[in-house]
């Protein structure tokens, strides 16, 4: 499974149509990667540590939850507590990518496996459904830009601070519901998605408040469980997806 | 020196996380039942990740029993995902659709 091809040009385009559907997923995470910057040295970091987190973790959900608890002096065990139940979701990534990736050398698997985030995966997810095939070159270019705009973002909070929090209240959060709606959606015509769809999105919003850590990679669960007892093994649909388009 | 630590621990943590059935010798072939029910992993996600955007449950502080407060977001939110939903059950492209109804959602921003 060679990952470039000999057409450079086709790669090009490849990677910059990847760049053009992470943007606005990478643009609403902005307001969020300035308040981890800004946190961090609020709560005692050095501008190298702030930074740090968001080139080594990058993982914005985990990385200010992490902050909050470090300020309230919280211990090491719940500390990576948190964080490994908030990256939980990661693993169920990974047992979906590996089919894709297990070829490809380890540089490549590294480089891809280190930008896994939820929007990278569903940026590739939607491409891959969209195609036929999985394009690791179109995933690792969505997963660095979206590197690239956090690191930035983080930054910029070290930089300016909190100076201008009106950020959060812009609605660029917005922009991540109209992408995933736009990347899910198109197949709300099949059952058993519709009600994985509709599963998932109430469990989400009813348990939230009792699992700010967990409630994605439950609520994802229970839903995918729904898809799966309404699915059956003759679902041709699914079988397409895996390259016979 | 503990924040370097912190730091460290989370970054393997989550690299663990991401790589881990990325690992050749880790020998694990998904069944066909196990591959379907991953089919329905990124419709799962994103939406666990959405709809708490838009919907916001309150269960009270615990002081006056059990309380039920379903809020949302305001109509900019509403609308424009409804917007949203539309355009994608209807086929137009996801970046078309991304483009057309965050462009719906700020115009009702300034306007309402």
């Amino acid at each position: 499974m060679p990952v470039l091809s000999k057409n450079r040009a086709s790669d090009l385009r490849l990677c910059f149509e990847a760049i053009v559907a992470t943007l606005p997923l990478a643009i609403a995470v902005i307001p969020w990667g300035i308040l981890t910057g800004a946190l961090g040295l609020e709560i005692g970091l050095s501008a190298w540590q702030a930074q740090a987190m968001s080139l080594f973790v990058f993982a914005g959900a985990a990385q200010i939850s992490a902050l909050s608890l470090m300020a309230g002096g919280a211990s090491l065990q719940s500390l990576f507590g948190s964080t490994f139940v908030i990256s939980s979701r990661h693993l169920l990534y990974s047992i979906v990518f590996r089919q894709r990736v297990i070829e490809l050398p380890i540089a490549w698997r590294a480089a891809i496996g280190f930008v896994l985030t939820d929007e990278m995966f569903a940026v590739s997810e939607a491409k891959t459904r969209q195609t036929g095939h999985f394009s690791a070159l179109y995933a690792l270019c969505s997963g660095w830009t979206f590197y690239v705009i956090w690191n930035l973002a983080t930054w910029a909070g070290i930089v300016i601070g909190d100076s201008i929090q009106d950020l959060e209240s812009l609605g660029l959060d917005f922009a991540i519901a109209a992408t995933f709606i736009a990347m899910t959606f198109n197949e709300l015509r099949r059952f058993p998605v519709a009600a994985t769809i509709v599963a998932s999105g109430l469990v989400a919003v009813l348990i939230k408040p009792l699992f700010p850590d967990g409630y994605i990679i439950i609520a994802a669960v229970i839903g995918m469980c729904v898809g799966f007892f309404l699915s059956d093994d003759d679902d041709k649909s699914f079988n397409a997806s895996e390259g016979t388009k | 020196m503990i924040i370097w630590l912190s730091i460290l621990g989370m970054a393997i943590i989550t690299f663990v996380n991401r790589y881990l059935f990325f690992i050749e010798g880790f020998r694990f072939k998904p069944s066909a039942q196990l591959t379907r029910f991953l089919e329905f992993s990124s419709f799962a996600i994103l939406t666990a990740i959405w709809a708490p955007i838009i919907f916001v449950v309150d269960y009270g502080n615990g002081t006056q029993g059990f309380e039920f407060n379903l809020e949302h977001a305001g109509l900019d939110y509403l609308v424009a995902t409804t917007a949203a939903a539309l355009m994608t059950v209807l086929g137009v492209r996801s970046i078309i659709v991304v483009v057309l109804s965050t462009g719906l959602f700020f115009c009702l921003r300034w306007f309402l």
